[in-house]
């Protein structure tokens, strides 16, 4: 069963329009959703949580409309940029809302995430860094038996050691094959380590949605001088420097006599969104 | 349910300590000074803030959207809120009722007509203020309802100048206290309770 299926998902604002959305998500599998600031990554994520209501489309969230989401609550963990605990409460409190919100709280869970994350149970949450708030907001998406994590930009703001714990946390969770996550965030570098699946969102539009290695096996990379790419057919993209030139081609269609470099998820984002402008 | 009101009361416990205290000293000058109404009635009015003053706090830590990823309808968060509203009520309206009634009791002037007129007063005011603001508050969020209370309060003030100079002086000294105070009165609750159901209706259709 797909953990998450959108299709046609549209929503206009006066100043901006998500525009025909459709993606899937299988159970086990991360995806990450990649866009600029203002692409239209946190309108999606709050069209599935049902927080907004969209123009038209569907999402189906294991399998069940989510028009009727509070239902679907229980099986879904969700972390956004700002967390949203109240500053006075401290994590020990926490513990006891969410034993009255979620049916399924683990306390002895959230107990054992609280101990190895270092986060300290009596402070409160106006005290913590960044990265402690980010990380408290983790702990309680895994304490409830989430099937589904939805992360809207967890790693921004975050400096490289506590990303690179967080990143280690979501591991972690896909541990169990049932276990989903989609994340949202502009750090590229973030999502291609972690993610099986790849959605570029541009200007509210997807611009692809494939499999992460199927799109690091399919396109390569060649740097060459302006003069060359006159030799080059079937480009995908290009962008030429005073210094020489870059292009993208797919692997099928590689030139011979250019030396074809693997391309990484960031080269190739960055190279889309310039090209759709 | 219970979570959003044990985040509350958690909340209530940090943020609105000075309104127990000024709810406290307020009733124990009330206790000393009966010429003054205004000491009697503050508390009433101060707590029925309460739940605006958190819902500003909801805010304002993004717990406004947090909550709608939890398994939480609307209607239960607005519920929430009006029920912290009037279990606070509840006990400032109890303090002063039973601090009002000893103070009568030892002056040897209790009447319990008076008291029981006293009583629906205080229960008005409770019920009003949080009656009135938070509609505007689901509605339009903390920033916009104030804006739109204070605007409320002056055409209400307004209103209510020019109705009194347009009704007579007999037919204003023919109502008698005692008569319209508890048809005001069930008119106060039936105002929490159409208020309760406007802000759901609101919430429901606010995007957060």
């Amino acid at each position: 069963m797909n953990a998450l299926e959108i299709n046609n998902l549209c929503r206009s604002f006066p100043d901006f329009r998500l525009d025909n959305i459709s993606f899937t998500l299988p159970s086990g599998c991360i995806m990450g959703l990649i866009g600029e600031n203002g692409a239209g990554k946190s309108t999606t994520i709050k069209l599935i949580l049902d927080m907004i209501r969209k123009d038209s489309g569907t999402v189906t969230i294991f399998g069940k409309d989510n028009t009727n989401i509070n239902l679907l609550k229980e099986d879904i963990g969700v972390v956004m940029d700002e967390v949203g605990i109240p500053e006075c409460l401290t994590a020990k409190q926490v513990a006891k809302i969410m034993k009255y919100t979620f049916r399924n709280w683990d306390n002895t869970e959230y107990t054992r995430l609280l101990h190895r994350l270092s986060i300290p149970d009596n402070k409160p949450f106006k005290d913590f860094s960044r990265g402690m708030k980010m990380k408290l907001g983790i702990a309680i998406a895994k304490s409830h038996g989430a099937k589904l994590l939805i992360l809207d930009e967890p790693t921004s703001g975050l400096d490289p050691v506590v990303r690179d714990e967080v990143v280690e946390m979501f591991y972690d969770f896909t541990r169990d094959e049932d276990h989903s996550i989609l994340i949202s965030s502009h750090i590229v570098s973030d999502l291609e380590k972690l993610c099986d699946y790849i959605a570029f969102l541009h200007q509210g539009k997807l611009l692809l949605c494939e499999e992460k290695d199927e799109l690091l096996s399919e396109y390569g990379i060649i740097h060459c001088t302006v003069d060359q790419l006159s030799d080059i057919k079937k480009i995908k993209y290009k962008k030429e420097t005073p210094y020489g030139a870059e292009i993208i081609v797919s692997r099928n269609d590689a030139p011979e006599g250019f030396k074809l470099s693997p391309i990484s998820i960031e080269e190739l984002f960055v190279f889309m969104v310039k090209e759709a402008r | 349910m219970k979570g959003l009101l044990l985040k509350d009361l958690y909340m209530m416990k940090k943020y609105c300590r000075a309104y127990l205290i000024i709810a406290v000293v307020f009733i124990a000058v009330s206790f000393a000074s009966s010429e003054n109404l205004f000491f009697i009635f503050y508390p009433c009015l101060l707590c029925g803030m309460i739940p605006v003053n958190l819902l500003g706090y909801d805010e304002r830590s993004k717990w406004v959207q947090y909550s709608q990823t939890m398994p939480y309808t609307k209607a239960q968060i607005v519920s929430g809120k009006y029920l912290i509203g009037l279990g606070t009520q509840i006990v400032v309206l109890l303090f002063t009722g039973i601090s009002q009634a000893i103070r009568m009791s030892v002056n040897g002037t209790f009447v319990l007509s008076e008291y029981l007129v006293l009583l629906m007063l205080l229960l008005i005011m409770a019920l009003l203020a949080s009656s009135i603001t938070l509609p505007f508050m689901f509605k339009l969020g903390v920033e916009k309802g104030r804006m739109a209370y204070y605007i409320m309060i002056g055409i209400v003030c307004a209103g209510s100048i020019i109705a009194s100079n347009l009704f007579s002086e007999s037919f204003r000294t023919e109502i008698s206290p005692n008569g319209i105070l508890p048809v005001i009165c069930i008119m106060g609750i039936g105002l929490y309770a159409l208020s309760w159901y406007l802000s759901i209706v609101f919430y429901k259709k606010r995007e957060l």
